[in-house]
């Protein structure tokens, strides 16, 4: 239950630490946090530990050093604690090849459902309902290799949201699919939040995440080496591309536009497409 | 081929019959074929069996002659085979060469064989055409086949095919390298494919560990499976089918076609 003003942290990693079995240290002292209702961005290039500081939240992975908070209670590292957290944090992976194992798209929504022991009649209601937000009615019967990247990737969500997460943690949610379907993941992303579920994506596609992200951690080699919202983090250049990212289109040809060819724009630079509109009509007035 | 079965399994004519009406037709039908001892029933039950598949489930001629062309013409060659040396009574025809000598007895035997053969595999034919595995896997279990082989075979299901998308395009890449000009570099080119494929099951084995243990994964796959309630009426159907096909039996076991 969420009580009190302290508890709207929904999810804390404090100074987490980890390193692979062969040695790799993937996460150096990684702090993040997240708050009840909020779309949380993690962006940083291949190999940042994106997907290892992900596997933490609902306890694959434990960490060396460090903490991690579900609901300001500490993860418990048993049976009954995993099947607890698991509950309420949902892990979207990235391959949906990885996650939709079961023959048919019904039985792979049931899945989390049945796990949780519930009774059949709720399972079917939840898959039923799950289906339905994610848009795949009247698939249920369909294996998952007769659907398309971005179907399956909408089922993968669907088997999570079956279980009523109350956080949904999608790594790279976006990767492998066409705009449209990059867009549509989003779209729904958006919706879901708009429900209720507090949302964790990672992803590199910095021209998709400030249309949705509330807030953006970066990640660097194992580090998160800038934190806060969009418009904050994009406005110091130098750490993102130091971390091998880059600014958003927009934001780019704002800044070539600045600094090439003298057009007096401010900073911080517009980082959609939206804003840059209203700048340059801005811009367009002032000249008249 | 197996892409094409698999895909009129979930697509056919016969999609939203009660899978496990079906599963009991074939079953109890192929029975019926193996008991028969005189080639009319299993041929008639061939021939409704192609009837139902061709005008009610719509699976195309061509995928039905290539379901049926192999087990036709092993059939065939076996009718050869026992004529020629399965008689034990007196001979009906010499070929006049190499001493071969066809035997009545030994023809009819390999008539029986053919026509049982190719009634049980019409029954397999309906199954596999019009019925998905999933649901095979299903009834298996509630038939106590061990839960370990009914979740293996699961896993193993859902991943042939992954890891022939995957062998495929593998496959090309070799090929758009030269990879398949000549045996010495098809052979190496095959052997790392085989490799490679190997480490990715690995891999991906891990992966696949992982997002089920996220989702509460604790020991044992619990199978999620609505079906609609076995009708009392398709029931009876198989039953009065299945009771002329056996009177059928009775009134031809003494047939024969020579
Ligand atoms: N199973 C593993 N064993 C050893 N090292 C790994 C394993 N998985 C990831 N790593 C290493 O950990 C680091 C972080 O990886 P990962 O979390 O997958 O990054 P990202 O998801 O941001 O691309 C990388 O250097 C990667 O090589
Ligand atoms: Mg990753």
């Amino acid at each position: 239950m969420i009580t009190g003003s302290d508890s709207m942290e929904i999810i804390n990693a404090d100074n987490i630490s980890y390193s692979y079995p062969d040695g790799t240290q993937a996460l150096k002292n990684v702090n993040f946090s997240v708050e009840t209702g909020e779309i949380v961005a993690l962006l940083g290039p291949n190999g940042a530990g994106k997907s290892t500081l992900f596997l933490h939240f609902n306890g694959i992975l434990r960490p060396e050093s460090g903490k991690i908070k579900v609901n300001s209670q500490p993860i418990v590292y048993d049976k009954k604690g995993l099947m607890e957290v698991r509950k309420k944090v949902g892990i979207v992976f990235q391959n949906p090849d990885d996650q939709l194992f079961a023959p048919t798209v019904g039985e792979d929504v049931a899945f989390g459902p049945m796990n949780m022991g519930l009774e059949l009649q709720e399972v079917e209601k939840r898959v039923k309902e799950a289906l339905e937000k994610v848009d795949m009615v009247g698939y249920e019967k369909k294996p998952p290799h007769h659907l398309s990247g971005g179907q399956k990737k909408r089922v993968a969500i669907a088997g999570i949201l079956a279980m009523n997460p109350e956080i949904m943690v999608l790594d790279e949610p976006t990767s492998g699919l066409d705009p449209k379907g990059a867009s549509l993941i989003l779209q729904l992303l958006y919706k879901l939040n708009e429900e209720g579920i507090t949302i964790i994506i990672s992803t590199h596609d910095v021209d998709l995440v400030p249309l949705y992200a509330d807030r953006i951690y970066i990640i660097s080699e194992g580090k998160i080496i800038k934190k806060g919202t969009p418009r904050n983090v994009f406005a110091d250049i130098n750490t993102i591309r130091g971390a091998n990212l880059r600014l958003p289109r927009i934001a780019h040809l704002i800044e070539i536009l600045q600094k090439e060819d003298n057009v007096p724009f401010e900073k911080p630079y517009p980082l959609t497409i939206g804003e840059a509109r209203k700048r340059v009509l801005e811009h367009l007035d002032d000249k008249k | 081929m197996v892409n094409i079965l698999e895909s009129y399994a979930y697509n056919n004519g016969l999609k939203n019959i009660n899978p496990q009406i079906k599963i009991l037709f074939a079953f109890i039908t192929l029975i019926v074929s193996l008991i028969a001892v005189s080639p009319v029933v299993p041929l008639i039950i061939a021939f409704f069996i192609f009837l139902l598949l061709f005008f009610e489930a719509k699976i195309p001629i061509s995928v039905y002659l290539k379901f049926m062309s192999i087990p036709l013409l092993f059939g065939v060659f076996n009718i050869i085979f026992m004529t020629l040396f399965f008689g034990i009574s007196e001979p009906w025809v010499n070929l006049g060469f190499l001493n071969l000598i066809a035997y009545k007895d030994g023809f009819n035997l390999g008539l029986l064989v053919f026509s049982r053969m190719i009634g049980c595999v019409s029954c397999m034919a309906f199954l596999i055409l019009t019925t998905p595995v999933s649901e095979l896997l299903f009834l298996a279990e509630s038939f106590k086949v061990p839960k370990i082989v009914t979740e293996i075979s699961l896993l193993m299901y859902r991943y042939i095919f992954v890891f022939l998308e995957e062998a495929r395009t593998m496959y090309h890449a070799q090929e758009t390298r030269c990879g398949y000009s000549g045996i010495k570099k098809s052979l190496k080119s095959l052997g790392l494919l085989i490799s490679n494929l190997f480490i990715r099951s690995w891999t991906r084995g891990d992966a696949i560990y992982l997002s089920m243990q996220s989702r509460g994964y604790n020991g044992s796959i619990k199978v999620f499976h609505t079906n609609n309630k076995l009708g009392f009426k398709p029931i009876l159907m198989i039953l009065f089918f299945e009771s002329l096909l056996l009177l059928g039996v009775y009134l031809t076991r003494e047939f024969q076609l020579i």
